[in-house]
């Protein structure tokens, strides 16, 4: 991609004009390798902000790596003891795995199907009520995750929550109950808070790719007789598609590592091990016992997936796009 | 702002300067002359909700003795074993930190702390200080925390309202059932008894009190006891108080310690196990209650006292401290004497130095004797393995608790499945 950059005429006096990307420029290096030159410092950044990082966290996994190895600073390599260690874990594969992978599909799907619907309310709105809405879920979206959190758990408080005393009121429910312990309810409490947290972004999102759709091609659309539920899905979702892409990738990646909306549950922490998901789980079984060689194995294999998850998306969404 | 704590920081000095007298073999200890040094000391935040103060007392006398300056820097409880971590990782530890009770196994056998003992044997201190808080100190046979402050948690009961009921305060677990349902009759909209099921420390006492035992070290190998015909005994008792007996509620299934504080404090709560610090913090939460509660140390199954797990501060010298004896003259001068006096009556909890808690043993004050009786006479500790931090981690008796409260799990099923969980944590290597 780097080699179409064009390096920029320079000027000189009247000949300037006549020369335009002609042969003799390949045979000057400097030329050629100004493109790198130039993005030479921001990819120095990045080599040691990110690539260094990750290397030594894949090293760490490689390793038995706890409290001692730090103060005495030696390695401590035990191959791949680690990642054997994950796999044979019957946790992961009877509720970590079935947890995360089960919440993070409801909650993308949840995520951008509210934030489209927000997004379209919100394209048909004059500028007062779109100024009006749009302040409204900016206020969801800028809540903290810690605070969100708590009010859904005050919500669905056992005793003294909103929802347990309205059942009770009109007769649903002869007790109080605990949301809390059962897999299900617990999960559904933790979509409803990262729905309402995440779809704000993905309805901002949606709506400035929205206003960029051509008026013409969706009034041509009407007066061939399209009704309004197919124009969204012949015209607006196709034009789209790169926003979709975007907005799907970037809840999956979030949804997957959800961490503070369920260890700040009631249970959440690990008390309900029916409720684990694979950020708490990583989390108690690695850094709570300070096995840092385990927790950097369980963060290589979620970065994995979730570059094959991005990897299939870009694929399948862009597949007739120029890459 | 100096004039305003002058007077304060000669009290200081007058006071440390009777202590250093009445300490005797203090006399050599003027030797360490730090002049221009700096130590660095790492303290939990919240403990006494007057630290700042406390520190600047601290601070002077400390400088007056060694010539030395303090940097004190206070640290959340939450974020503490992180910042513990990282700081050893990088090498930028304090010279002293208060370490609870539970990590300081862990950072020794981490190599993180420089041990203490000849310190404390040159002092003469050996002999008085607080047995739990030694042991959960030791590590190796080595002392490497030294005692510092205690607390432990006892049954913390309403004395208005049994009082109104013509309770006696509970001595025996039929006595609890016996009040519970008494209770229960006359304020239903009340918990007659808090279980809640996501706390541990509020476990062990009815495990031990049946004797049961939480885990024993059998040579090499750690051993749970908590899924002998005992400890099954305790457990089903406590779970069942709120499952049989309906004396808890459908939300403490998920409640942690701080929820329990919190419902006492507003009044929903009779009877509760709760720390020796609390009772400050009800008051200041919900001033209607002063007066109106009390405390018994826990009974056992037939009477008795059932034990309670100890918990604490430790004060730890860091194995990076530039200048150990000057680090141990800090530690000396906050956990004995005068200074460990007023910490204590600042922040509600006890002295770890033995005579000083001798001293607070005499109280009359009916929200420290049933403390202070528990802390002596019916102190336990959680077993002292740095595996055990592991098993907190885990939340493994936690998880048991809530299995059976939330009907996940029968007693047997739960203790059975938590007792293979501390053993395979605690003796894997």
């Amino acid at each position: 991609m780097t080699s179409t950059i064009q390096a920029p005429q320079v000027a000189r006096g009247a000949e300037s004009p006549r020369a335009a990307g002609g042969p003799v420029q390949r045979k000057n290096p400097l030329v050629r390798a100004r493109p790198w030159l130039l993005l030479a410092p921001a990819l120095a950044v990045l080599a040691v902000l990110l690539l260094w990082p990750l290397v030594r966290v894949f090293l760490f996994s490689l390793q038995d790596y706890g409290l001692r190895e730090i103060v005495s600073g030696d390695a401590n390599w035990i191959g791949l003891a680690n990642y054997g260690e994950i796999f044979t874990d019957p946790t992961l594969w009877t509720v970590v795995l079935p947890n995360t992978v089960g919440f993070a599909v409801l909650a993308v799907a949840g995520t951008v199907a509210l934030g489209t619907a927000v997004a379209v309310l919100m394209a048909s709105l004059g500028p007062v009520w779109r100024t009006v809405v749009g302040s409204a879920i900016m206020i969801a979206w800028a809540m903290p995750a810690v605070t969100g959190t708590y009010v859904w758990v005050w919500i669905f408080d056992a005793d003294r929550g909103i929802v347990n005393e309205t059942l009770q009121a009109i007769g649903l429910q002869d007790e109080p109950v605990n949301w809390f312990t059962n897999r299900y309810t617990f999960y559904a409490i933790v979509l409803l808070n990262v729905i309402h947290h995440g779809f704000p972004f993905v309805a901002i999102t949606i709506l400035a790719g929205l206003l960029g759709v051509p008026k013409e091609m969706l009034e041509a659309a009407e007066v061939d007789g399209a009704g309004s539920w197919r124009r969204f899905w012949s015209i607006i979702v196709p034009n789209l598609r790169q926003v979709f892409a975007v907005v799907i990738i970037l809840s999956t990646i979030w949804d997957f590592k959800v961490f503070a909306q369920v260890y700040l549950m009631p249970g959440g922490a690990g008390s309900n091990r029916e409720a684990l998901n694979l950020g708490v789980w990583s989390y108690v079984e690695s850094f709570g016992q300070n096995r840092y060689g385990f927790g950097s194995a369980i963060a290589v294999l979620l970065t994995v997936v979730l570059l094959g998850i991005t990897v299939v998306y870009v694929r399948t969404m862009l597949k007739e796009e120029e890459l | 702002m100096k004039r305003r704590l002058l007077p304060v920081a000669v009290l200081a000095t007058a006071a440390f300067g009777l202590t250093a007298c009445s300490g005797g073999s203090n006399a050599d200890s003027g030797d360490v002359s730090a002049e221009g040094e700096t130590l660095s000391v790492w303290i939990m935040e919240g403990t006494n909700p007057d630290s700042e103060a406390f520190f600047d007392d601290v601070a002077e006398a400390f400088t007056e003795e060694t010539g030395a300056e303090l940097d004190v820097e206070f640290v959340q409880w939450a974020d503490a074993h992180d910042r513990f971590v990282t700081s050893i990782a990088g090498g930028t530890t304090p010279d002293v930190a208060e370490t609870g009770t539970t990590w300081t196994a862990e950072f020794a056998d981490a190599g993180a702390l420089a041990p203490i003992g000849d310190f404390v044997e040159d002092e003469g201190l050996g002999g008085d200080l607080v047995e739990g808080l030694v042991a959960s100190g030791t590590y190796d046979d080595e002392l490497y925390g030294m005692p510092w402050y205690a607390g432990v948690r006892s049954l913390v009961y309403r004395s208005d309202i049994f009082e109104e009921l013509g309770l006696e305060a509970p001595a025996s677990w039929d006595d609890i059932v016996a009040a519970g349902e008494a209770v229960k009759a006359a304020h239903p909209e009340m918990m007659a008894f808090a279980v809640p099921g996501d706390a541990e420390f509020p476990v062990y006492p009815w495990v031990w009190g049946a004797g049961g035992e939480v885990a024993e070290q059998d040579g090499d190998e750690w051993v749970s006891g908590l899924d002998s015909a005992e400890s099954q005994d305790g457990i089903a008792f406590y779970t069942g108080l709120a499952t049989e007996h309906g004396f808890s509620s459908a939300g403490a299934t998920t409640w942690k310690e701080t929820d329990v504080l919190d419902n006492f404090s507003q009044g929903n709560v009779a009877m509760a196990l709760m720390g020796s610090w609390t009772p400050a913090a009800i008051v200041e939460k919900n001033a209607e209650l002063e007066g109106k509660f009390a405390a018994t140390p826990i009974p056992g199954k037939d009477g008795g006292i059932a034990p309670s797990v100890l918990g604490g501060s430790h004060l730890s010298m860091f194995s990076t401290a530039k200048n150990p004896d000057l680090a141990w003259e800090f530690i000396k001068l906050m956990t004995t004497g005068e200074f460990a006096e007023q910490w204590g009556e600042q922040s509600g909890y006890f002295p770890g130095q033995a005579s000083l808690l001798a001293e607070t043993m005499e109280s009359d004050d009916p929200l420290v004797a049933p403390f202070a009786t528990q802390l002596v006479e019916g102190g336990g500790t959680v077993p002292v393995t740095p595996k055990y931090g592991a098993v907190q981690a885990k939340k493994t008796t936690n998880t048991a608790i809530q299995a059976i409260l939330s009907g996940q799990k029968t007693v047997e099923q739960a203790t059975a499945d938590a007792a293979a969980e501390m053993n395979e944590i605690m003796n894997g290597d």
